[in-house]
């Protein structure tokens, strides 16, 4: 038999336990975050502004799926509407060929050979990784390196001292870059703007923008897309 | 009697490592609810101290102010009035007064003590 005592003590213990348990619980909930927010106005207002950038972003997104879903609704044969989502999504992954205004780099070495009296090393996959991130910050389109497209599983690299792009080796000079812009002008200006050419002198390369060009044409990506992390969403109402 | 304090500080221990956190919107409703559960205790210690504690009593008070307390506030925060003060002010003047009962109870039992003691050194 227990002694009324123990069992006030018992009990009482248990409840107090589970106070605790919530005391905890409340002082972990509003305890400041261990970061302190330490940016100032501008930097604030820039991530301000970034946000709604993605906000205009994704609400254009949102629009783009209404009208697709709607077309989808309206069309009395879906097969069509897919069609249609399957040309676009191709197109987005760089399996077309693509027509436009842009401009044409060609990449040359600065000094002959018999010059240096060294020979001229191949464009180093880092440099071109960089010109392709800056001129994609300058809003490029599209991209293809002498015939081959750019899309975003290419991969640039260094193989046994060559520069391949998607296993395509790219020793021979010039190489000619293509790239479609929106607006081929800006580019134009803001490719001469830009360090890129210094950055290529430093390797020895001299890096030609020609004048912008109205009708471009880039080919399509020759490989397939192999994608290994994927697989397709099981819940149908969250597909769209 | 040391249980109920280690009880206690075990659960603020649980509650510090658990990990739980409650979303901003949240805690108004569990702070309510530590403020039921608060004057339970006391009511609890209180009514132990007067030889008149219910273990049903108490258990299904403490659970039940406590839903109570966090169902007002969430009626208060749908009807736009803070009903939450209602639940506030109950349990804190009833806090005070347990605390105070409990109080005069603890100093009568010591003067008594005392007066006891000096009585056996009398003799």
């Amino acid at each position: 038999m227990i002694k009324p005592k123990w069992k006030f003590a018992f009990t009482f213990s248990i409840i107090t336990t589970i106070f605790g348990f919530m005391l905890g619980v409340q002082y972990r909930s509003i305890e400041e975050p261990d970061e302190r927010d330490t940016r100032d106005m501008w930097e604030l207002r820039e991530d301000l502004k970034r946000e709604q950038k993605l906000q205009v972003e994704l609400l254009e997104e949102i629009r783009k799926y209404d009208q697709m879903q709607r077309e989808m609704e309206k069309n009395e044969s879906p097969e069509k509407a897919l069609k249609d989502t399957l040309e676009e999504l191709k197109a987005k992954a760089g399996l077309t060929e693509v027509k436009g205004e842009g401009v044409v780099l060609t990449v040359e070495p600065l000094f002959d050979s018999n010059l240096l009296g060294k020979p001229i090393q191949p464009i180093s996959p880092e440099l071109l990784k960089r010109l392709i991130n800056e001129v994609n910050s300058y809003e490029a389109k599209e991209i293809s390196i002498n015939g081959y497209r750019v899309v975003n599983t290419t991969v640039i690299r260094d193989i046994n001292g060559i520069t391949k792009i998607d296993g395509n080796s790219l020793n021979t000079y010039p190489i000619e870059i293509k790239i479609l812009s929106n607006d081929a002008e800006k580019l134009y200006s803001k490719i001469n703007g830009s360090a890129l050419k210094d950055d290529f002198a430093i390797d020895n390369l001299k890096l030609t923008v020609s004048a912008p060009q109205k009708q471009l044409i880039i080919p399509p990506y020759e490989k397939s897309i192999r994608i290994q992390n994927m697989a397709p969403l099981k819940d149908e109402k969250e597909g769209n | 009697m040391w249980l109920p304090v280690i009880g206690i500080l075990l659960g603020i221990i649980l509650g510090l490592y658990s990990n739980i956190q409650i979303p901003d919107e949240y805690s108004n409703y569990l702070s309510i609810a530590i403020l039921a559960a608060l004057d339970t205790l006391f009511g609890g210690f209180r009514a132990y101290l007067q030889n008149s504690y219910d273990e049903l009593v108490f258990v299904s008070g403490f659970f039940f102010n406590i839903l109570l307390a966090a169902s007002l506030a969430f009626l208060g925060v749908h009807l736009g009035v803070d009903l939450y003060l209602v639940a506030m002010f109950a349990f804190g003047v009833r806090l005070f007064q347990n605390i105070a009962v409990i109080r005069r109870i603890l100093i009568a039992k010591w003067n008594s003590g005392r007066n006891t003691h000096k009585k056996k050194s009398n003799f």
